[in-house]
Order: structure tokens, then C-alpha cells, then sequence
């Protein structure tokens, strides 16, 4: 064993304390780097990490096996610019809407033998793969509702009955659920589908050219449908995109927290050893070896963080990730996980090099009585100011503290900053979130909605109890009968249809209301209610069509067609969804009765007994439990922040931590001192608490305003992203004791990373010290 | 010895043990007001630890020491605190001052920390100062004062509070023989006006100009003492 391992090992074992904040540290840093990296990585181009992660098909075209052989299927497998295929497979339309048990709505349900294959490789990632006839998996994204709990039964009249065994996620959108082969045949399908990759398919142009090669020795009529990836990428980054410009910057603070605390802790750590370098010269150890000591020292701890870290950042990344994105729940790219295991020991070894460096070219006698001298010009001076403040001698004393080590505390300082910006930041996304979800999914504790009917394609929720509703007066009868009932105040009567919007091969749901729309209908963002021949929208219907208010569509339905012209943007979160007046559905669908009425209560009428009054008039009324206002990407979004806020927070803390435990070490003997002249263990404790609360301070003053910022960037990138309008009210959700309270968590950062080494500088026993100081 | 009812501090069986070994073994002491006494012995004999713990800086294993009539024993970390800041003064053989303060604030230090107003405080320091000698000298800061004038600012900082027992721990070991010699003319001056004095020592004529009785401590136990005849 050389001399300098030696020394470093023995080095190590006197410091355990720092040796072990160098450890901790460096793993939570590496640990945050990796979440950090995971999340840039992911969030730039989810859709196309996910398509390519599981080979997803380039397109997916449903055939008629009435009109086309198996041989004919099979030979589009080996066009020109077929790179692989996948199928046929099976295909038929459940309509669970039918079940008398779980209902998951119109499911298309294709056969197929594993979730493998050379095209669309499915991520089974709950439950198990079909393997036996009355075994189904249902196409879910990881991270967003289960519809029905794994176990649940399919039970439709006529049909065999189908088990929940798998959640399964294809980026194609191949299918909603899958049975096994067997199983499907006996469903007799009379659609098969294939899956191609294409060897070019980068544009609509290109996947249009693979579509007519593949296609080319089929009967047109035995074309029954396609999807281009490009159309599920569209839906796809709507509803992951939203995500991308709240986790990016995290991405970014993660990073930018985490080298900085490891340069603060590593550089700290040689500096603090300034003086045993200069007796290891004394001793005859050459300039270099004395460095190789000191980054020994620093390393050995680190590359052991680092590892730590590398294993707990996948462990912490891998749900956030899943959540967020539904995929990469395998684990992030192993790149993520090199460029940590190498990049952080890096930086440490940069960082503790350039200190070392310094120290190197000290001469011994300078070193060893490095910091016994006076500290800087400036902080003598503020030390002398801040003797005479009116303050308590053990607050003007730590106050004092950080300018003796600028450098350090700046490092401090930029942590400090960049945990209270990420506070302020999600804080601000929470608050918007929550604004956002509020709006467009109102919770209305004094609002009974009733199923009055049901629409031919419209399926029931899953969890409405059956069987189905079958009012036993006539439409206007029960309006009538709700609208007299004691306690009741609003009534709005709803239907809703599938519309063509002609022009366009889209077929929206629209919502036909009539009564007190004003008081029940949607809430309105811009514009106004909607009057005969006028329709209200979301955002995110008008501005994925190039709509808004004053432009005017033409809806079709059974042949009868009516003009709407759009005079409000309401705050409802369904893109593909409009309202209009009830004369509106008298145009097209004449007779229609309302297939759901809502009822406002007067307040102190009880739900129930009002339910009760309305089974007595119309037993055939189905009263509904109360709407979840919670949303699954809410929920994601929230929970994502306030992991990462911990995180950051806590790394944060963790710099302000190892600056006081420099402080105590450097200062020791004035410690044993102060103690030795009537310094209180709770003094002690003030002053070095506020020897960092100060940083916290200014910490907050900078933070906040930069995190507001940050908000104001990222907050409308957010909406935008899920193709809403950018309004006001969730935006503008910092209100001035949010803004208070924000400022203080720089104090609080400071408060708790300086709390345990405070404590342990307040114990430090003063015979030892100042013995062998 | 000293008579019970005038003493400022008394010890009775005090033992004090390391991990590894057994710095002070049954030692009983008392000193009176005005007394000045001096601890000698080699290096390792426990010396120091007396001093430690008459002053309140550490704890004994067992035995009972009493200082001003506090019973040390009963006194939690932040009574011993305020013992330390109100009975006794302390003086460091390597002045322990605090380097970014100057000589003024280094005194004034120990009067503000019992929340004493800075001005007050200083007003204070600077009489100190001025009858040590080195009023003149009250802007600067450690670095630039001789070893003499570091030790006099501690001395200053130590009589800073008006303590019952001033405690020496080796005050001239790092100075050169004139500095020395100044802070000895000190001590010696402090303990004529009346001021309790305890010394540790390997400084025999330090021992002998200061001090109404030497003890020698050896193996952690007192093994003689002398009463000196002082001549001012």
C-alpha cells in the first residue's frame, strides 16, 4: 500500500464526517442527475422514444376478410418498403356498453397469441398476457386511470364472457384490447388487421406511398380503414406534451443543483485541508503526492455516492417517468446511467483538482497557517460594523460568518437560489394545475345529475349500477316533475350525439342542452352562452380545428344538417366535445328525449331525500353518484412536483448542511473559544444557523422572483402544449402571502440543511478543542 | 490551606477518567479569595484537567467541585455556560482570539454575549484596555499585535465580566521572555487588588512571582504543596 492511500485512508477515517457529506452528497446529486437526464431525455420526443422502443407501426390498416384472402394479406407483408409486418390479426367490435357487469365502453379487440412480435411490441406492464379463451387485456397507458380493476368480468349477452387478466400500452394504438387467437376466432371476425413498418415513413407523403404499395394487390373495397402514426403522434403529444414543458425545467435545476453542490462540498472539503497539506510537504511528500491525497480523499467517498446515487436515481426516475410518459418503465437509457457514473466523479474530481491545484502551489509554512491569520478586508470590515448593530452578539457573529469564505457561500447561495426557484416553480404549476382541474372539472356537492335514458352508442360509467335507466314519463314530463319537486332550484336537461362536421371526416360528440344552461351548463372563459343556432367549445376543439368564436360549422346528423356559429370558449378539458342549444338537436335528431338531467338543490336539501322525492314521481330516473373532480394528469403533475421540489429541496439543504459543517470544522478552536468565555450551547446554535439563514434570506428574495418567472414561461408552454388557450386565472395564481410564504422557504432550505451541524457545533466538547487546537 | 467559609473554589475527591486512562485521582483542593495559586507538574499529570474543570469546561467522572458556591454537578450545559461567563475568566496559552475581530471587539465580546450593549460594552473594554496598556492598540486585530499584547487583550477579555476566578492555563508559554515577563508583572498586579488566581504552569519563577502556593500535581494526584512567602 503507497503512502499517499495510506495517508488518504487515514485522512478519510479522521474526517468520517465529511467523508460521509461527500458520500451523501455526491449520491443525491448523481441521484438527481439521473432523474434529471431521464426526464430531458424523455420529455424531448416521448412519442417517438416510445414508437421506436417498442417498433410501433408505421400503419395499421383494417381489412375485410369477406373480401380478401389470407394469401393476399400475407403477400402486403413483402411489398417494396415493407421493412417488417405484423398480422393479420383478428378484429372485432365489444361493445361492453351491452355488459351487465364492468363496462369499458366500444372496445376494438384484436386476437393475438403475445405481446410481442416484429411490429407494435406491447408493454404489458400490469397483469398478465391473455393465454386462455375468457382472458382479455386492455390497451391503458401506464399511469393514467385503470378502468376497471384487473379481475373484473366482461359480460355481454350472446358473448362469452372475458376476464380482466392485463393492462397492456400500444404507442400504435393498435387495438383497445387483445384475447387470444382462439378466443377471437370464436367472437367471428369478419375484419383482420396488419401492422407495417415502413423503411421510409418520416412524412404523411411517405407513409401514403407505403399505404399504396401495400395495398396495391388488394381489393379497395376490402380496405376498411388505416391509421398513419402520424395521427396517433398528433393525440399522442397532446396529451403527453403538456408534461414536457413542466419537466424540462426540472430537468435543468436538477442538473445545474447538482454539480454545484458537489463543486461547493468538493472544493470545500480540500480548502478545509489546506493545513494538512502543508504538514504532508513539511513531511517530504512531493507536491503531486500531496494532491493525489487530497483527490483520493474526495474521490473514494464519491465514486461510492456515485454509484448509490446512479441505482436510487433509477429507482426514483423510473415511476416518474412511467407516470408521466406511460413508457420507458423499463428504465431510462443506460447512456443516462454511464454519462452519471462518469460525468459526476468528473466534476468532483474538477472540482476538488482546481482547490488542490491552489493548495499545491502553497508553501508549506502557508499552509499550515492558513486561516490563522485575519480573513479578508471586506469581512473585517463587516465584522466590525456588524460589533456595534443592535443585535445579539451570537446573530451579529454569524451573520459575519459568510463573508470570511465568499466563494463558499456564493456556491451556497446559487443552491439556495435555485431549491427556492424550484419551490416557487412548483408550487406555481401545483397551484395552476389545480386552478386548471377546478375549472373544467367542477365538483358540485349540490348538483344531482339523472340518466333519464340511454343513447344507442352512449355507454353508461363503468361504476353505474345496472340495470339501465327507463324513465317512465315522457321527457318533458320528467323536466317538469324534477323542476317541482321541493328543493330544486336549476334544472338542465342533456343529450348527446356523434356529429358529422362536414367538410371534414370528423365526427364530434355534441351536448344539447336545454333549461337553465346559464346556472348548469359550462363554464364560459370567453364569449358567452350559446343561443339558438350558436355553440359554445374548448379551446382545444377550436384551435386543433383552426376555429374561433365568430367562425360557423355545419353539423350532420341521420341526413338533417343545421349551422352553429361558436360565441364562447367554455372550460371544459374534452377536446373533442361542443355545446349547443336543445333547438339545435331539434334540426337534427326531431323528437329526441334528454338522456340525463341535473339537478341544482336548494341549499339544506339533502341529496338523498331529494332522490327519493324524484323515485317516487319517476322510479325509471337514475340519480348519479357524485362526479371526481380528480384528474389522472393532475394528479401526475402534482405528485411529479412535489417529488421533485423534495428532491431538489433536499439537495439543496444538503449544500447549506455542508457548508456549516466547513464552518464548524474551520472554526473549532473560536468555537471552543466562544463556548469557553459563556457562549450558551443555544447561542452557538443561533450563530450558525444564522451564519446560513442570512443566505436564506437573499435566497428567497432571488429565488422567488426568478421562480415566478419561470412559472410565467413555463405555465402558457403548459397549455399550449395541450392545445388550450393560456388563461388568466391559471396562470395568475401567485397571490402576495403565497408569494410571502415562498420567500421564507429559502430560510427554511437554509433552516434545516444548518439545523443537525449547528446542533453538533453547540456540543462540541470545548476541553478537546481547545487542547488540541 | 484555606479556610472553607472564604473559599472560592473546592474540590473534594475529584477523578476524572479518559477512555483510556485516569487524568486526575481523588483530588481535593479548596482556594480562598484572593488567593493565588499556581498548578505544577510534568506534561500528562493532569494539570490541565483541573483547570478544565474548575472552569467548568468538561466534567468530572466523580467528586464534587465547587466554585463561587455553585456545585458544578448541578449545572446544565447551559448553566455551566453561564457559570463560565459570570464566575471566571479564562486565559489560553494561545490567546484564542478571534482573528477577524479587533483587539476592542475581542474584548467587548465576552460583556456582549450576556447582552450588554455594544456601546456600554465597549466603553468598558477600552477602561480595560487603557489599564492594561494598550489602549492605543484597541483598532487592530490579532495578526497585528505582539504575542505580549494578544495575551494582555485576553487578559482583558478575561476580567471583561468582573469574575470571581481568574484561570491561567500555561499565560506565558507562548510569549518571549519581556512579553512574559509583562504578563507575570500582570497577573501579579491583578492578584494584590484582590483577584483569585489559578495558574497552570511548568514556568517555575512564573510560579514563584504570582503565586501564594504552588501544588504539584503528579500521576493525577496532588503530590506536595508549598505555601510561598510573597514579596510584591
Amino acid at each position: 500500500m503507497s503512502a499517499v492511500w495510506r495517508v488518504a485512508r487515514s485522512a478519510m477515517g479522521r474526517r468520517r464526517v465529511q467523508t460521509a457529506v461527500i458520500a451523501l452528497v455526491v449520491a443525491v446529486s448523481t441521484g438527481t442527475s439521473v432523474l434529471a437526464l431521464g426526464l430531458l431525455v424523455s420529455a424531448s420526443g416521448p412519442f417517438q422514444r416510445a414508437h421506436a422502443e417498442q417498433n410501433g407501426a408505421h400503419l395499421v390498416i383494417a381489412y375485410d376478410t369477406t373480401r380478401v384472402s389470407d394469401e393476399q394479406l400475407a403477400a402486403t407483408a413483402t411489398r417494396p418498403g415493407v421493412e417488417a409486418a405484423a398480422g393479420p390479426f383478428g378484429e372485432v367490435t365489444l361493445d361492453t356498453a351491452r355488459s351487465t357487469a364492468a363496462r369499458v365502453g366500444s372496445l376494438t379487440t384484436v386476437g393475438r397469441a403475445d405481446p410481442a412480435g416484429p411490429v407494435d411490441r406491447l408493454d404489458l406492464w400490469s397483469g398478465r398476457w391473455a393465454a386462455a379463451p375468457g382472458e382479455i387485456v386492455l390497451n391503458v397507458r401506464q399511469g393514467s386511470d385503470d378502468p376497471v380493476p384487473l379481475g373484473s368480468r366482461i359480460e355481454i349477452p350472446g358473448e362469452p364472457v372475458l376476464t380482466v387478466v392485463g393492462f397492456a400500452y400500444s404507442v400504435s394504438a393498435s387495438a383497445d384490447a387483445w384475447v387470444t387467437p382462439v378466443q377471437l376466432a370464436a367472437l367471428h371476425p369478419t375484419t383482420a388487421q396488419v401492422l407495417y413498418r415502413f423503411t421510409t415513413a418520416g412524412t404523411g407523403a411517405e407513409v401514403d406511398a407505403g399505404r399504396a404499395a401495400v395495398t396495391a394487390g388488394v381489393p379497395a373495397a376490402a380496405v376498411l380503414g388505416e391509421q398513419s402514426y402520424l395521427t396517433v403522434e398528433e393525440r399522442f403529444d397532446a396529451d403527453i406534451g403538456v408534461y414536457v414543458p413542466f419537466l424540462v425545467p426540472f430537468g435543468f435545476l436538477g442538473l445545474a443543483v447538482a454539480v454545484l453542490i458537489v463543486a461547493n462540498v468538493v472544493s470545500g472539503a480540500v480548502v478545509s485541508g489546506v493545513r494538512t497539506i502543508g504538514v504532508l510537504k513539511s513531511l517530504g511528500f512531493t507536491p503531486n503526492q500531496v494532491m493525489a491525497v487530497y483527490l483520493l480523499m474526495v474521490l473514494a467517498p464519491a465514486a461510492v455516492g456515485c454509484v448509490v446515487g446512479t441505482i436510487g436515481g433509477n429507482l426514483v426516475a423510473r415511476p416518474v417517468l412511467a407516470d408521466a410518459f406511460g413508457v420507458g418503465a423499463s428504465g431510462i437509457d443506460a447512456w443516462v446511467d454511464v454519462a452519471a457514473l462518469v460525468g459526476l466523479p468528473l466534476v468532483v474530481a474538477l472540482a476538488a483538482f482546481v482547490s488542490a491545484l491552489r493548495a499545491r502551489r502553497l508553501p508549506a509554512t502557508a499552509a499550515i497557517t492558513a486561516g490563522s491569520g485575519p480573513r479578508s478586508g471586506r469581512a473585517v470590515v463587516i465584522q466590525r460594523r456588524l460589533a456595534s448593530a443592535r443585535l445579539p452578539r451570537s446573530v451579529s457573529l454569524g451573520l459575519g460568518m459568510p463573508f470570511a469564505r465568499p466563494a463558499r457561500s456564493m456556491l451556497t447561495l446559487a443552491a439556495i437560489v435555485l431549491g427556492v426557484m424550484t419551490v416557487t416553480l412548483s408550487i406555481g404549476v401545483t397551484l395552476s394545475v389545480n386552478a386548471y382541474n377546478d375549472a373544467v372539472r367542477p365538483v358540485h356537492p349540490d348538483r344531482v345529475e339523472f340518466l333519464g335514458g340511454l343513447r344507442g352508442d352512449l355507454s353508461l360509467p363503468a361504476d353505474a349500477p345496472g340495470p339501465h335507466p327507463a324513465p317512465t314519463l315522457t321527457d318533458a314530463g320528467d323536466e317538469a316533475a324534477l323542476r317541482s319537486l321541493p328543493g330544486s332550484v336549476h334544472v338542465l336537461a342533456s343529450a348527446e350525439r356523434t356529429v358529422h362536421l362536414l367538410g371534414s371526416q370528423e365526427k364530434p360528440s355534441v351536448v344539447f342542452s336545454r333549461g337553465d344552461s346559464a346556472a348548469l351548463g359550462p363554464g364560459i372563459a370567453e364569449g358567452r352562452q350559446a343561443g339558438p343556432g350558436e355553440a359554445v367549445a374548448p379551446s382545444r376543439f377550436l384551435n386543433r380545428r383552426g376555429l374561433a368564436l365568430g367562425d360557423t360549422i355545419t353539423l350532420e346528423l341521420g341526413g338533417n344538417r343545421t349551422q352553429v356559429t361558436f360565441v364562447g370558449v367554455t372550460l371544459t378539458n374534452n377536446a373533442d366535445t361542443i355545446f349547443t342549444g336543445w333547438s339545435t338537436l331539434d334540426v337534427l335528431a326531431p323528437g329526441s328525449r334528454a338522456e340525463s338531467y341535473t339537478v341544482q338543490l336548494a341549499p339544506g336539501t339533502t341529496r338523498e331525500a331529494f332522490v327519493s322525492a324524484v323515485h317516487a314521481r319517476d322510479p325509471g330516473l337514475e340519480a348519479l353518484p357524485v362526479r371526481d373532480g380528480t384528474s389522472s394528469q393532475a394528479v401526475v403533475l402534482v405528485g411529479s412536483a412535489s417529488l421533485l421540489t423534495l428532491v431538489l429541496a433536499l439537495v439543496s439543504a444538503l449544500g447549506v448542511f455542508n457548508t456549516v459543517v466547513l464552518h464548524t470544522h474551520e472554526r473549532r478552536r473560536d468555537l471552543g473559544m466562544l463556548k469557553a468565555i459563556g457562549m450558551t450551547p443555544r447561542q452557538v446554535t443561533a450563530m450558525m444557523i444564522t451564519s446560513v439563514g442570512a443566505l436564506g434570506v437573499v435566497g428567497g428574495l432571488l429565488g422567488v422572483p426568478l421562480g415566478y418567472l419561470a412559472h410565467r414561461l413555463v405555465g402558457p408552454a403548459m397549455m399550449r402544449a395541450a392545445q388550450s388557450d393560456v388563461f388568466g386565472f391559471v396562470i395568475d395564481v401567485y397571490h402576495a402571502p403565497t408569494l410571502v410564504l415562498l420567500g421564507l422557504a429559502g430560510i427554511v432550505i437554509a433552516v434545516l440543511g444548518a439545523l443537525l451541524p449547528a446542533g453538533r457545533a453547540a456540543r462540541l466538547p470545548i476541553a478537546a478543542v481547545l487542547h488540541n487546537e | 490551606m484555606t479556610n472553607d467559609d472564604n473559599s472560592v473554589v473546592q474540590l473534594t475527591a475529584v477523578r476524572k477518567e479518559y477512555s483510556d486512562s485516569v487524568a486526575l485521582d481523588g483530588v481535593s483542593l479548596g482556594i480562598a479569595a484572593g488567593e493565588a495559586v499556581a498548578v505544577m507538574g510534568p506534561s500528562g499529570s493532569g494539570k490541565s484537567t483541573l483547570l478544565n474543570l474548575v472552569a467548568g469546561l468538561d466534567r468530572p467522572t466523580s467528586g464534587s467541585i465547587v466554585v463561587n458556591g455553585e456545585d458544578l454537578g448541578d449545572l446544565t450545559e447551559k448553566g455551566l455556560a453561564l457559570f463560565r461567563r459570570r464566575r471566571v475568566g479564562m486565559i489560553f496559552q494561545f490567546f484564542n482570539l478571534l482573528d477577524d475581530l479587533s483587539a476592542l471587539d475581542n474584548v467587548a465580546l465576552a460583556a456582549q454575549l450576556t447582552g450588554t450593549s455594544a456601546a456600554k460594552a465597549r466603553t468598558r473594554a477600552l477602561e480595560l484596555l487603557d489599564e492594561l496598556g494598550i489602549a492605543g492598540r484597541r483598532n487592530l486585530h490579532p495578526a497585528q499585535l505582539s504575542g505580549g499584547e494578544r495575551q494582555r487583550v485576553a487578559v482583558a477579555r478575561a476580567l471583561m465580566n468582573r469574575p470571581a476566578l481568574l484561570l491561567a492555563d500555561e499565560p506565558t508559554g507562548a510569549l518571549d521572555s519581556r512579553s512574559g515577563e509583562q504578563v507575570m508583572d500582570l497577573l501579579l498586579d491583578l492578584n494584590q487588588i484582590g483577584q483569585t488566581l489559578l495558574l497552570v504552569t511548568h514556568d517555575e519563577r512564573l510560579a514563584k512571582q504570582c503565586a501564594t502556593r504552588v501544588i504539584h500535581v503528579v500521576d493525577g494526584r496532588i503530590a506536595s504543596t508549598s505555601d510561598l512567602e510573597h514579596t510584591p
